[in-house]
């Protein structure tokens, strides 16, 4: 029950999710806190983990958060998924330490859709959780995003593209060469070699693959970049009455455009490669972010993600 | 609950053992390739690893003693495999 908004929109965006989704929503949090839940059930808290809180220490000590309860009730069955806006270094230790590692994945990684107009999203993985990756690492983020993408977008071959500064194969630092070399010998994944930052956006590629240091600052500069470019035109077309006028005219193509790259309507980031399904949210989530965020861990759900990813991983034990 | 195992049944090579386990299980290492005299960093375990280590030693101990705990005020000083087996071994009062 985090995030800057929250509970109200947290809330809002639960409620609308169950009228306008038909899903089930449980709230998980502190009761005096949540103020009026809209009718949803409440799976009551003691404690919360805050923006600042240690990650992986608060889950130790704040057992009965909501964070902890929630990757609880996916453990335990009682919750298909979990959604957070919250820490989303808590989210993710919550989610790894209650619901587990899938067999054979060495760390889990954020799988981020960053829109891609006209196309399905293309998924940056790792977004931000392993600062410092190895190249079997990096190998495990493209196989188990590859295997989301064609999940959860019916993609049949993702376009697996490894993030690094030029297209040949040289170049790059030791573990982007050492990954290249191991996503070529990996046999079943789409790998069409390195892609550049400039390849972000329109990616030609349906994955980008990264460390999660690299993978966050790209990720935040894309949407500095995007933010800065909107309030440019907009700035632009509020010059004077002549441009105003114009405006009114382009407004109708722009806002489709705007609606299909704004970050709320993207449902938020991923965790892959553990035994449950965890949506994290942008932190300045609003109801409409939630209520999509939660669209989508009913879609993974749906599409059976969990399994396919185990399977990915370990396709002689299914 | 499985019936708790007096400590006294445990020596440092099993502790050892117990530690090297459950660090390549959350590894995805072999046994073989956790040495004692390795520090966590140089295994690639990070905070979340190890706290998913001390998790899974308090449940592979509290067979050992009921309710083995590790305290988070003493995670700072466990920087290597050794580290861990002598913490464990100090605990249990096992020579």
């Amino acid at each position: 029950m985090g995030g800057d908004f929250a509970p109200k929109e947290i809330i809002a965006g639960a409620r609308a999710a169950v009228d306008e989704l038909g899903l089930s929503v449980i709230l998980v949090g502190v009761p005096e806190l949540l103020g009026d839940p809209l009718g949803l059930e409440v799976f009551a808290c003691s404690e919360v983990i805050a923006m600042d809180d240690d990650p992986a220490a608060s889950v130790r000590k704040k057992k009965d958060s909501s964070l902890v309860r929630a990757a609880e009730l996916v453990r335990d069955g009682k919750a298909c998924a979990m959604v957070s806006a919250g820490n989303t270094g808590a989210t993710m230790a919550s989610a790894l330490l209650r619901m587990g590692r899938l067999p054979g994945v060495v760390r889990p990684c954020i799988a981020t859709p960053i829109p891609n107009p006209g196309h399905t999203p293309m998924v940056l993985v790792d977004a931000g959780a392993n600062s410092e990756c190895t190249a079997e690492m990096l190998v495990q983020f493209a196989l188990m995003a590859s295997t989301f993408v064609k999940a959860r977008y019916n993609v049949e071959r993702p376009r697996v593209g490894l993030l690094s500064i030029g297209e040949e194969s040289t170049k790059g630092t030791p573990l982007v060469k050492e990954t290249h070399q191991l996503l070529l010998a990996l046999e079943g994944l789409n790998f069409v070699g390195n892609v550049e930052g400039r390849d972000l956006v329109p990616a030609p590629v349906d994955v980008v693959v990264t460390d999660g240091f690299t993978g966050n600052v790209a990720l935040k500069t894309l949407e500095g970049a995007l933010k800065f470019i909107f309030a440019t035109v907009l700035s632009a077309l509020d010059t004077n009455d002549e441009t105003r006028a114009a405006g009114d005219v382009l407004f109708e193509y722009l806002l489709p455009l705007a609606a299909e790259l704004t970050p709320e309507n993207q449902g938020g980031a991923m965790l892959l490669g553990l035994e449950g399904i965890c949506v994290i949210s942008h932190g300045s989530s609003n109801a409409t972010a939630i209520k999509n965020a939660l669209r989508v861990a009913s879609e993974m759900d749906t599409a059976n993600v969990v399994a396919k990813l185990r399977l990915a991983i370990r396709p002689d034990q299914p | 609950m499985a019936d708790a195992v007096h400590p006294s049944s445990l020596d440092r090579a099993a502790i050892l053992g117990i530690v090297r386990d459950q660090l390549a299980e959350i590894l995805e290492k072999s046994p073989d390739e956790i040495k004692e005299d390795v520090s966590f960093t140089d295994l690639g375990a990070d905070s979340l690893a190890l706290i998913e280590l001390v998790e899974a030693l308090e449940e592979a101990l509290g067979k050992y003693s009921a309710g083995f705990h590790i305290d988070d005020e003493d995670l700072e000083g466990l920087l290597s495999v050794r580290d861990a087996v002598n913490y464990v071994a100090d605990k249990l009062q096992v020579t």
